[in-house]
C-alpha cells in the first residue's frame, strides 16, 4: 500500500478483506472496488484520495454501512457489516458512526441546536437530556453563541461546524466525512480540519475522511490513494 | 424538539406553496360544507317530521283538492286525535311580487293544536283565532316583510282571484326546525267566501295527530279505506313519508350532489398529493441524510405523511373557519328568508362539519402514502446521491 503511515499502533477499528463492489448499469456490470483490504486503527485520523470514479465515496460508504459490499468482509467497531439486516445497519450507523458532509445538509428549519440534536432522537434520552448534549457539542466545535440560529444564518464553515457537532453528539466511535471542506473557502476549510484534528487527538474520534484536497489529507496521519476501485501500490 | 416538531416545522418551509395548498384545499372543504349542508339542509323536514302525524291529499294529485266535509270525517276515525286542513293559494306582496313565500288558508284552531310547534304568544294566538283577516307570519318572513303585529298588509291573490288585506295578528317561532318560519297563515273561512259558489268548500289537504306512531301505517290505511267509494280518494301518510316522497321530486338533484362531493374529495386528494410529491422530490437528500444518521423507513414515512397531515389539518381548520360565517351568517339567512319552503333551517350540520375536517385529515395521509412509500423504498446511498 502507498499509504503515508505516519504512525498508529492501535487495534483495527476498522478491518476490510477482500472486498469487491459491483454496480450495474443495465445488465452492465461496473467494478468500482476490487478484493479491497484496509486496516484503519481506532483512534487514526486517515484520508482516502484519488481520481473522481476512483471509488473513494463507496469505499466511505461500506464502511460507514450505508452500502454492502459484492463480496468479502467489512468488520467495523466489531460489527461484520456484511451480515447485518437494514435495520440494524441502521441502529449500528446511529451508536457508532458521524456523518459529515460535503454540502453539511442540515435541516433549514431547525435551529443550530436542534439540528445537532437530531440523531439523539433515536436514544432513549429525554428532552432535557438532548438538549444539554447538543449544546455540549455545539460548544465543541465553538458555536455555544449559535444555538438559535437558524442554517440560513449561519456562513458556510460554521453550517459546517453544526454539522460536526451534530455527527459527534452522540459520541459515535467513526467520524466518516465526505469531502468536508469542498463547499468552503480556505480559511473556513482550514478550520473545520483542525476541527476535526482536535476530535481525533482530543476526544480520540476515528475519522475516515474523502477529500480531494492534499491541504485537507495532510492532517490526517494516513492517506490511502485509491485508482480504479484499488489502493494504489 | 420531536418528531412531530419537525413535521410541523416543515409544512412552513416553502410558505409560498404551502399557502396555496391551505387555500385550495380549503375551498374545497368550503364547497363541500356547502353541498353536504344542502344536503342536510333538504332532508331536514324528513329528519324532523312529526312521528305522530299523517297526511292526506287527492289519490290523483296534490294540485287536485278534497271536499271540506271530509275533515269531519277524519276527525271521528279511531286513533285521530286531532285533524286540520290547509290550501295553497298562492298570494305574493304586490310591493315584491318575485319574493316568494308560502302563503296557506288553515283552520286557525286546530291547525295550532296539530302544529304544536308553531310558537306563539297566548295572545297573539287568540287575536289569530279570533280575526278572519287575521294573518301568523313566521318570524324570518315577518322580519324580511318588514311587518309588526298590529300592521295591516295587503297580498295579490293568485288561485284566490282579488286582493286581500291582514292584519298581522302574531308573529310565530317554530320550535322544530322542519316547520318553515317564512309562511304567511291566514284564514280558510276568510279565503274561501271569496272564491265563487263552485270553488268553494274545497281543501287542499288534511292532516291529522294520531294518539300512537305506532299505528300510524294502519291509521293511513285506514283513512283511505274510508274514502275509497267517494268521488275524491285520499292518499296517505305518515308526515315524514309525505315530505319523503316531496324530496324524491330532487333526488336527482341530491343525488348529483353526492357524487360532486365525492369530486371535491378527490381534488382536496389531488391538490395535497402534489404539494407532498413536490416536497419529497426537493428533500429526498434530506432523507438520505436521516437514514445515514439511523432513522429507520418507517421514520421517513412518519416525517411526510404528519406533514401531509399537519397541511390538510390547517387547510381543515381555515375551511371551516370560511364556512361558518359564510354558511351560518350569509348565505344560510339568505336561503332560509328568501327559499324557507325549501331550506326552512339552512345550518351547517355538526356532522358535515366534522366530516370535512375528518376528510382533510384522513385525505392528508393518503395523500402522502405514495410518495412516503417511494421514498422510504430508496436505499440510503440512492436518497444521498439526489440534490434537486
Amino acid at each position: 500500500m502507498s499509504e503515508d503511515v505516519k504512525k498508529t499502533d492501535a487495534a483495527p477499528l476498522v478491518e476490510l478483506r477482500g472486498v469487491s463492489k459491483t454496480f450495474f448499469r443495465g445488465n452492465e456490470p461496473i467494478h468500482v472496488l476490487e478484493g479491497l483490504d484496509l486496516s484503519i486503527a481506532e483512534g487514526s485520523f486517515e484520508a482516502l484520495m484519488g481520481p473522481s470514479g476512483s471509488g473513494k465515496s463507496t469505499l466511505l460508504n461500506l464502511i460507514a454501512g450505508l452500502d454492502k459490499a459484492t463480496k468479502g468482509s467489512v468488520k467495523v467497531a466489531g460489527h461484520e457489516l456484511m451480515s447485518m439486516s437494514d435495520a440494524q445497519l441502521a441502529k449500528f450507523r446511529s451508536e457508532n458512526i458521524g456523518f459529515i458532509f460535503q454540502s453539511y445538509n442540515l435541516m433549514p428549519v431547525l435551529t443550530a441546536a436542534e439540528n445537532v440534536e437530531l440523531p439523539l432522537l433515536l436514544t432513549k434520552l429525554g428532552r432535557a437530556e438532548r438538549r444539554r448534549r447538543a449544546e455540549t457539542a455545539l460548544r465543541v466545535v465553538g458555536l455555544e453563541d449559535r444555538v438559535g440560529h437558524f442554517p440560513r444564518q449561519l456562513s458556510g464553515g460554521q453550517e459546517q461546524r453544526v454539522a460536526i457537532a451534530r455527527a459527534i453528539v452522540s459520541d459515535p466511535r467513526i467520524l466518516v466525512a465526505d469531502e468536508p471542506t469542498g463547499d468552503l473557502d480556505r480559511k473556513s476549510a482550514d478550520d473545520v480540519l483542525a476541527l476535526l484534528a482536535r476530535l481525533n487527538t482530543e476526544l480520540h474520534k476515528t475519522i475516515v475522511m474523502v477529500t480531494h484536497d492534499p491541504l485537507a489529507a495532510e492532517r490526517a496521519r494516513v492517506t490511502h490513494r485509491l485508482d480504479k476501485g484499488a489502493l494504489a501500490a | 424538539m420531536n418528531v412531530v416538531t419537525i413535521a410541523v416545522r416543515n409544512v412552513t418551509r416553502n410558505k409560498f406553496r404551502t399557502t396555496l395548498t391551505v387555500i385550495g384545499v380549503a375551498v374545497a372543504i368550503v364547497a363541500f360544507v356547502m353541498l353536504r349542508t344542502v344536503v342536510a339542509a333538504s332532508s331536514i323536514a324528513v329528519d324532523f317530521a312529526a312521528k305522530d302525524r299523517v297526511a292526506s291529499r287527492h289519490k290523483v294529485s296534490f294540485v287536485m283538492s278534497l271536499p271540506r266535509h271530509y275533515i269531519d270525517t277524519l276527525r271521528n276515525i279511531r286513533g285521530v286525535r286531532a285533524a286540520t286542513w290547509a290550501n295553497w293559494i298562492g298570494a305574493k306582496d304586490p310591493r315584491d311580487p318575485d319574493n316568494f313565500f308560502a302563503t296557506l288558508a288553515v283552520d286557525p284552531e286546530s291547525f295550532l293544536v296539530v302544529y304544536d310547534e308553531v310558537s306563539v304568544s297566548a295572545a297573539e294566538r287568540e287575536a289569530f283565532i279570533h280575526d278572519r283577516q287575521g294573518a301568523l307570519i313566521g318570524d324570518v318572513l315577518a322580519r324580511k316583510l318588514g311587518v309588526k303585529v298590529g300592521d295591516r298588509i295587503t297580498l295579490q291573490g293568485t288561485i284566490y282571484p282579488g286582493d286581500f288585506t291582514y292584519h298581522v295578528s302574531g308573529i310565530y317561532r317554530a320550535t322544530r326546525k322542519s316547520f318553515d318560519r317564512s309562511t304567511f297563515l291566514v284564514h280558510w273561512d276568510y279565503m274561501n267566501e271569496s272564491l265563487p259558489e263552485a270553488r268553494r268548500d274545497q281543501i287542499g289537504w288534511m292532516v291529522a295527530r294520531i294518539d300512537d306512531p305506532r299505528h300510524a301505517a294502519d291509521i293511513t290505511r285506514l283513512i283511505d279505506r274510508t274514502f275509497e267509494n267517494e268521488d275524491a280518494q285520499t292518499l296517505s301518510m305518515s308526515e315524514r313519508a309525505m315530505n319523503l316522497s316531496f324530496m324524491a321530486m330532487f333526488s336527482a338533484v341530491l343525488g348529483a350532489l353526492d357524487v360532486v362531493s365525492i369530486i371535491l374529495l378527490g381534488i382536496l386528494l389531488m391538490i395535497l398529493g402534489n404539494t407532498v410529491a413536490m416536497g419529497v422530490r426537493e428533500r429526498t437528500n434530506e432523507y438520505g441524510v436521516l437514514r445515514a444518521m439511523g432513522f429507520l423507513p418507517r421514520h421517513v414515512v412518519f416525517f411526510i405523511v404528519s406533514e401531509s397531515i399537519v397541511t390538510g389539518a390547517l387547510a381543515g381548520v381555515l375551511g371551516l373557519g370560511i364556512s361558518y360565517p359564510f354558511v351560518q351568517l350569509g348565505i344560510g339567512r339568505w336561503l332560509e328568508e328568501n327559499m324557507g319552503g325549501m331550506f326552512p333551517y339552512f345550518r351547517i350540520d355538526p356532522v358535515s362539519a366534522v366530516a370535512a375536517f375528518g376528510f382533510a385529515l384522513v385525505l392528508g395521509a393518503i395523500a402522502a402514502v405514495l410518495p412516503a412509500w417511494r421514498a422510504s423504498r430508496l436505499t440510503v446511498t440512492d436518497a444521498l446521491r439526489r440534490q434537486d
